[in-house]
């Protein structure tokens, strides 16, 4: 099997094919700290790409509550189980994380769903180890979300205290998700008859339904499990990345490339996406201002999901803070604390940065900052806050500015004692 | 949704899940949606109803383990910081057309 360099784990690893990169990269980030799951995001989608006959179990973006909830269910409980067994104990990152842009947290010295397929898959043809979901499996987009509704019988009335079943009594949050993607995708690497193909110029992954033939390999194989089978079409379908708005073609932008229908429905405003330029050897180019790879490789607050698997994916995450750092671990690799501390605090920049999130429906490809002066300076829970009236520019890829966020004067609170003195 | 009563023989049944918590993570969970949405603009009542209505669970979960009180103090704190400033959007002028004065490209 060829051998590919994957910057995400620090190491090469082995692929099915050899390594073909874009010019621009599909990417996002997700701020998980702002999700409210209120699915607007996976009912944008629902109503613009899968709601045909054949569809009704699709759901390209789905957002779902962990750690008990999944779609499919337990989808990432099962692959690592797998994993797990096919390398018991040795699932674990080493090294130290660098501040290159190849290898940034550490290096990965376990085996990814690629290698794991080697030893453990017979027959020799299988490139993936995955597995596929039942057909139950795939009946909610956040199955075991427990939704306050109405007790039986009583018409217009929540339940006053929310719950009908037995309750999660812990730490939860609300992971967003589409497909990611991927550099090495792991639903084109199995595809035997190569209907998945990863475009050049932006890198999104497509599934020519022409040259599909419905065996499924791909479904198994994502670990991800975003590629999904049609019955009545017997072929499989997946998150095009709504390639015409990435591509510039809705008339309202004039040509210039516009995010996604998840994204720019984004109610919680915590998503951002856009078009990352890759150097030749497959790790982001040096690209400073633009706001994704300040997010990835400066500030270091978002990183990818479950990078063990190795498919390179191009989805980021900026981790809930208040979730046990373990199963952060596991979920965003060893970068977690970093991350955290990072958002906790953040510098004058990222508090900018995080300002251009969901302000337009077109794709940032560089910022400015105007810097102004300083405007508040005290302590949050013994953190130290400083606010600064910094002017925010974010501009398109035509280099047109396409909006600016600045501060108005301060607000000064009075006290309840004295809310009508002047 | 689970409109009906439970049937705890149906394998696709809703079922909760119970994992160890603590009371500081609870706590940091509900300073965190305090703090995020103390950014985004929201304001005193706003936030305080996140916490109080059954149907966010996250936020409502929190103030019940945690009290009316703390959450109070937990919404305040964040939005003596976050919500002494209030940040306004301004579009570009769209491509060609004349250049429009800024209240009228400004949205908040
Ligand atoms: S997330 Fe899954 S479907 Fe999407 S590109 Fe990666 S492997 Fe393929
Ligand atoms: S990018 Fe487009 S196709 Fe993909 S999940 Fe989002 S809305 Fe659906
Ligand atoms: S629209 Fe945004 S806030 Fe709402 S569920 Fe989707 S990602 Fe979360």
């Amino acid at each position: 099997m060829p051998t590919v360099r994957n910057w995400q784990l620090g190491r090469e690893m082995s692929y099915p094919y050899d390594a073909r990169f874009p010019s621009r990269q599909f990417a996002f980030v997700f701020n998980i700290n702002r999700c409210i799951a209120c699915q607007s995001c996976t009912m944008a989608c629902k109503s613009t790409w899968t709601f045909n006959k054949g569809q009704e179990h699709m759901w390209w973006a789905n957002v779902e509550t962990k750690p008990y909830g999944g779609y499919p269910q337990w989808w990432d409980a099962r692959i690592l189980a797998r994993l797990e067994e096919a390398n018991p104990a040795g699932q674990v990152w080493g090294g130290a994380p660098a501040d290159a842009r190849f290898g940034p947290y550490g290096v990965f010295e376990g085996t990814t769903i690629f290698e794991a397929a080697a030893t453990t898959l017979t027959p020799d043809s299988a490139r993936v180890l995955g597995y596929l979901p039942a057909d139950d499996e795939w009946n909610a987009p956040n199955i075991y979300e427990d939704n306050p509704v109405g007790k039986r019988g009583v018409r217009n009335q929540l339940d006053p205290t929310g719950e009908q079943l037995p309750e999660h009594k812990t730490w939860f949050f609300y992971l967003a998700r589409i497909c990611n993607h991927c550099s090495y995708p792991a639903c084109l690497a199995a595809c035997p008859r190569k209907a998945i193909y990863k475009r050049p110029e932006d890198g999104i992954v497509l599934l020519d339904q022409a040259e599909c033939r419905g065996y499924r390999k791909c479904v198994e194989a994502c670990p991800y499990k975003k590629s999904m089978y049609r019955g009545n079409t017997r072929t499989s379908e997946k998150c095009i990345a709504c390639f015409p708005r990435v591509e510039g073609t809705d008339p309202e932008t004039g040509g210039e490339p516009m995010e996604t229908r998840c994204m720019a429905a984004c109610i919680g405003q915590i998503r951002m996406q856009g078009l990352v330029q890759i150097a030749a050897d497959g790790t982001w180019a040096e690209d400073r201002q633009n706001p994704l790879y300040y997010l990835v490789h400066v500030a270091k607050v978002a990183l990818p999901l479950y990078p063990q698997f190795g498919t390179q994916p191009n989805g980021y995450y900026i981790p809930p803070r208040w979730v046990p750092r373990p199963y952060l671990r596991q979920m965003f690799g060893p970068g977690v604390d970093q991350a955290i501390d990072s958002y906790v605090n953040p510098s004058r920049e990222l508090l900018a940065v995080l300002q251009l999130f969901r302000r337009s429906n077109r794709i940032i490809d560089r910022y400015e900052i105007q810097e102004g002066p300083k405007v508040y300076e005290g302590s949050l829970r013994g953190r130290k806050v400083e606010l600064f009236n910094d002017t925010v520019i974010a501009f398109g890829r035509s280099g047109r500015e396409i909006f600016r966020t600045t501060i108005e004067e301060p607000i000064h609170v009075r006290t309840n004692a004295h809310a009508n003195s002047i | 949704m689970p409109y009906a009563d439970p049937e705890s023989d149906d394998p696709q049944e809703l079922v909760g899940v119970e994992l160890p918590g603590s009371e500081a993570q609870t706590r940091e969970m509900a300073a965190a949606f305090a703090e995020e949405f103390a950014q985004l603009g929201y304001t005193r009542a706003q936030i305080l109803a996140l916490y109080r209505r059954a149907e966010y669970a996250g936020a409502h979960r929190a103030w019940r383990l945690l009290g009316e009180d703390q959450i109070v103090r937990v919404v305040d704190e964040s939005l003596a910081v976050w919500g002494r400033i209030r940040r306004v959007v301004i579009d570009a002028p769209a491509c060609g057309a004349p250049d429009p004065p800024t209240w009228v490209r400004r949205r908040s």
